[in-house]
């Protein structure tokens, strides 16, 4: 079954069907062919009880407050004055994009969302000021996954609703290898620029007055994220309801630095629906497949398959990485993690791993994923955003960041506690 | 004719996208208020539940939209690599797929609603909705989204045959135009 069902994923994803739609179709042949019941009876139920859900809801929630900083010109602003604190290292204004899309990345649940953003207000500056086009925008596009590591992130509440995970956990899990990734990244741009000075642009270096002005521009993300997180924390709200929290703070923020009208806002809520509505197809689609998988007895087949294979759980974890690798070449995120998890997540548990450390060592091989090509998404939403120029450039430049983020990878594995240090101390949350 | 059929579909569809966003808008007003309250002491209790309904019927009714928005995520390889004809059979086969199995969907969807209507259920919750109140709009949505896949179907089928591969792509191509344009 677990070779049928592969060959069929790959197939009808190769046919370009729409992702949702597949985890579907295989969900009806896992119906068909392995079960000994027809579970087709349960599907209008599963599509209630899948959308019927109170936590789901964070993620039109989070979606609308990105959408609200970009159109509102507070991203702008924030990289401007960021430019003032970081463009003093070698590599400069890169430092800027990393550091940018670091802060974004806490108060965005998404990626995409937050590569779109950096690229949209930092790429104007990078001919200006004689970057490499290359380091420039893999910087963007690498520092931009950060956005579904660092919390929030609408794919740690997914991979918390698919897997019974708690999410506040998984949200501090993700607190520290978000922040390490980011001073790799900003590690990696130093390490280049200092072997190749010229790929890194003018260092500037500014007045203390003039950054300390800056900051000001800084508060309203920091105001924003401590909002969200402190409410979650102090036990006021749940994640979900912390999200809400998220969306009023980002619509006054918008309202006090200005940029607020009727079309930003419906533009907001015209994207909103549309990502929401795409995630939720998914999502909606993998608990079928999770439910018929589970019911024709995925669990027993794979512990066989385990069994026969002699894998220690070392060796295990490492085919598992090995795995996102190569479909991360291939596949998107969200489609990625959704399709995967109810396979690979059980057999990884079943071996005594943590399913959180999991969950966040999964995120970063995600991230990979958004910046590996053919299919990397924030490859392309950064190119879109540059309009010049080859595609080949941002991957040449992302390569860097990969690196890193396989360092990151390896040290998770060694040191489980990067991930787990936080919700272990505070885990009465 | 098949073009203003997708002109008033995407018209349509907009409103509803619009009217979507504002009840989730509503939702979190509900849920900000209920956090407010509970600080001073008391609570509707209903919080969960009403963003439940919320997000089920706003996930329902959505779902047109973005079809129409071309946002479904699909995997470009084999696609990208065609020319016109070919990409125009991938487009109008995942189509096609899309449609018959978000009518299966649909067809499913009903009897939950049935029974709900049969019984007059009430949520073992402490508002004890009417189900059928809050799955009626549910359903209704989902019988939305698959009557808009076969009217989209048709129109770049149509499009299709009268070799306007083009505007099929426009219409039911992989990326949407702000994608392309971001």
């Amino acid at each position: 079954m677990i070779w049928a069902i592969s060959a069929g994923l790959l197939g009808l994803l190769a046919m370009s069907i729409p992702v949702g739609i597949v985890l579907f179709l295989l969900g009806f042949g896992v119906d068909a062919f392995f079960s000994a019941f027809p579970l087709i009876r349960g599907l209008g139920n599963l599509v209630w009880s899948t959308s019927n859900n109170a936590t789901l809801i964070a993620i039109p929630f989070f979606v609308l407050l990105g959408e609200i900083l970009v159109r509102s010109g507070i991203a702008a602003r924030t990289y401007a004055a960021l430019d003032r604190w970081v463009s003093w290292l070698p590599g400069g204004l890169v430092h800027a994009n990393v550091a940018t899309a670091t802060m974004f990345s806490a108060t965005s649940g998404s990626s995409v969302a937050t590569a779109a953003t950096v690229a949209t207000v930092a790429m104007p500056q990078a001919e200006k000021l004689g970057y490499d086009p290359r380091l420039f925008s893999g910087a963007i596009a690498a520092g931009g996954t950060l956005g579904i590591m660092i919390p929030p992130s609408i794919n740690l509440i997914v991979y918390g609703f698919l897997t019974q995970t708690s999410i506040p956990q998984l949200f501090l899990a993700g607190l520290i290898p978000g922040i390490a990734l980011a001073l790799g990244f900003m590690a990696i741009t130093v390490v280049i620029c200092l072997m190749r000075p010229e790929l890194g642009g003018t260092r500037r270096t500014f007045a203390l007055a003039e950054m300390l002005r800056a900051l000001i521009h800084l508060i309203p993300i920091v105001l924003l994220f401590a909002i969200i997180i402190g409410t979650i924390y102090k036990g006021w709200a749940t994640p979900t309801e912390a999200a809400a929290v998220g969306v009023a703070g980002a619509v006054l923020i918008a309202a006090a630095f200005g940029g607020v009208s009727i079309s930003m806002f419906a533009q907001s809520i015209l994207g909103t629906v549309k990502i929401m509505s795409m995630i939720m197809l998914v999502v909606i689609g993998a608990s079928f497949l999770n439910f018929t998988l589970a019911s024709a007895g995925l669990g027993r087949e794979l512990q066989g398959l385990l069994d026969g294979l002699g894998l220690t759980p070392m060796g295990l974890i490492f085919v598992v990485v090995l795995i996102y690798i190569v479909l991360g070449f291939f596949i998107e995120t969200l489609s990625l993690m959704v399709v995967t998890i109810p396979i690979i997540v059980p057999l990884v548990v079943a071996q005594g791993f943590d399913p959180i450390w999991f969950g966040i060592l999964m995120i970063v091989l995600i991230e990979m994923a958004l910046i590996t090509p053919p299919v990397g998404l924030n490859l392309y939403v950064v190119q879109g955003a540059r309009k010049t120029g080859k595609m080949s450039e941002v991957m040449v430049g992302a390569i860097p960041y990969v690196i890193a983020m396989l360092i990151m990878v390896a040290l998770l594995i060694a040191f489980p506690a990067i991930a787990l240090y936080l919700p272990s101390v505070l885990s009465e949350v | 004719m098949e073009d203003l059929l997708l002109h008033r579909l995407r018209r349509l569809n907009h409103a509803i996208a619009l009217l979507t966003g504002i009840l989730l808008l509503g939702c979190a007003a509900i849920v900000l208020i209920d956090i407010v309250l509970r600080q001073i002491g008391s609570s509707f209790g209903g919080t969960d539940e009403i963003s439940g309904y919320v997000m089920a019927i706003a996930t329902s009714w959505g779902m047109a939209f973005t079809l129409l928005e071309l946002g479904h995520v699909r995997i470009d390889i084999l696609r990208g690599r065609s020319g016109p004809r070919g990409r125009a059979f991938f487009d109008l086969f995942a189509m096609l797929v899309l449609t018959g199995t978000v009518s299966l969907i649909a067809y499913k969807c009903w009897p939950v609603l049935e029974r709900s209507l049969a019984n007059s259920s009430r949520a073992n919750t402490p508002l004890e909705t009417p189900l059928a109140w809050v799955q009626a709009p549910w359903f209704a949505g989902w019988i939305w989204f698959a009557v808009m896949a076969w009217l989209t179907f048709i129109a770049a089928a149509l499009m299709i045959a009268k070799g306007r591969f083009d505007r099929a792509e426009e219409a039911i191509g992989c990326f949407g135009e702000e994608d392309l344009v971001k």
